[in-house]
């Protein structure tokens, strides 16, 4: 930024020179998650559409995710706050690695970057322990019309669990945006952890320390930011609202 | 593969920098974290107790809810994101573009969404749910699953696939 003065206006058009003082790399990250980002928003305003029109039938997020592993006790949203957790606090691992990235320090970059994909996965697991729960469902369940395709019509009976069209909790349409959205997120962090790893490996491998700059750790970094920012709103819209 | 990507050019912005400046930089970060990590137990601590107290669904719930997710999103992208530190003109290409189509499909579907289910017409729920609704609002816990909620001229089922 500090340069921008000096660069000759004939020169910055002629090519050769990249936009914003950024990267190549860098700039197509930032867009790659705009578009990212749109498809989130359209997922999380389409659930509120739905959501609005269902609001009297809507289930409440504090009766349906009550468990918390190893406890008998009901404790509503312990263990989505602890996952919460989890991606914040491996974001700022994440971060630190960057940092590391700055000073040429391979081995902060190593050990922070090891953290963060330690937490990735320990929150793709998480998620895969709160779908479980969620599908086999309680004890009681709770009484259904579930359409039964020998006669044609729908028959009346006690339902555990939920899945696509069938919801002990409430309306099928809450089941149906909590699978897509944490899905999709999900889809997002287990590719996430991969794409740290692959970088990880590299960093071992010292391919950072020869080009002289740790700028893919940074890139790798601004997708992992990413995920940890779509889960902030998928947290509250889901389980907090 | 790699003979390739070893070799575009270097640029300002990663001109590395030494122990000194990277010291300062952690703790801002550190400061970020603890933020944040103060408003989800925050919001933890009141989404516990908001069904008991009787705050669930209320505006100012919901209002204090985004505000706080906002402030979030807001300390990921300008800190950990780095976008604060980036050149003005990078910042609204960025952020511009989606601010606008954000609203704009925020405003459409607010607009749209006080004609459905309003009149009731277009929204067919199957009365159960609204019966186990109705139960869990007064309290009956375990009417979710109870012969109350099962009136059995109610055959005909709410999905219409």
């Amino acid at each position: 930024m500090a340069h921008s003065a000096e660069i000759d206006s004939k020169e910055a058009w002629g090519g050769g020179r990249s936009p914003f003082n950024l990267s190549y790399g860098k700039i197509f990250m930032w867009f790659f998650l705009v578009s990212d980002a749109l498809t989130f928003g359209g997922l999380l305003i389409s659930y509120g559409f739905i959501r609005h029109k269902y609001a009297e039938v809507w289930p409440k997020a504090e009766h349906v995710f009550t468990h918390f592993p190893f406890v008998e006790q009901h404790i509503p949203l312990a263990y989505v706050g602890l996952m919460t957790f989890i991606l914040i606090m491996s974001s700022v691992t994440m971060v630190l690695a960057v940092e590391a990235g700055h000073r040429m320090d391979r081995k902060g970059v190593i050990t922070w970057m090891f953290w963060t994909i330690v937490g990735g996965a320990a929150f793709v697991g998480s998620q895969a322990w709160e779908w479980y729960h969620f599908i086999i469902g309680t004890d009681d369940g709770a009484l259904r019309n579930v359409w039964d395709p020998a006669t044609n019509a729908y028959v009346k009976q006690i339902w555990h669990g939920a899945n696509m069209t069938v919801n002990e909790y409430g309306v099928p349409q809450f089941a149906n945006y909590f699978f897509f959205i944490t899905g999709f997120h999900g889809t997002h962090v287990f590719s996430g952890v991969v794409i740290n790893f692959i970088i990880f490996l590299n960093v071992i491998k010292g391919t950072y320390e020869r080009r002289g700059h740790y700028e893919m750790v940074e890139k790798v970094g601004l997708y992992w930011h990413f995920v940890d920012l779509v889960w902030v709103f998928v947290f509250t819209f889901f389980y907090l609202l | 593969m790699s003979e390739f990507h070893d070799n575009y050019p270097q640029y300002e912005v990663m001109a590395n920098h030494g122990e000194e400046e990277g010291k300062k930089n952690r703790s801002v970060l550190w400061k970020v974290f603890w933020v944040m990590l103060a408003i989800t137990i925050f919001e933890l601590v009141v989404g516990f107790l908001a069904p008991s107290k009787g705050w669930s669904g209320t505006l100012w719930l919901k209002t204090l809810f985004i505000t706080l997710t906002l402030a979030k999103a807001a300390a990921i992208v300008l800190w950990f994101m780095h976008l604060k530190h980036e050149v003005k003109f990078f910042k609204w290409a960025i952020l511009a573009p989606y601010i606008v189509f954000m609203f704009y499909t925020i405003f459409i579907i607010l607009t749209e969404g006080t004609y459905s289910g309003s009149s009731g017409h277009f929204t067919r729920v199957d009365k159960i749910f609204i019966e186990q609704q109705a139960a869990l609002k007064h309290g009956h816990h375990d009417a979710t699953h109870s012969e109350g909620a099962a009136h059995e001229e109610n055959h005909e089922g709410g999905e219409h696939h």
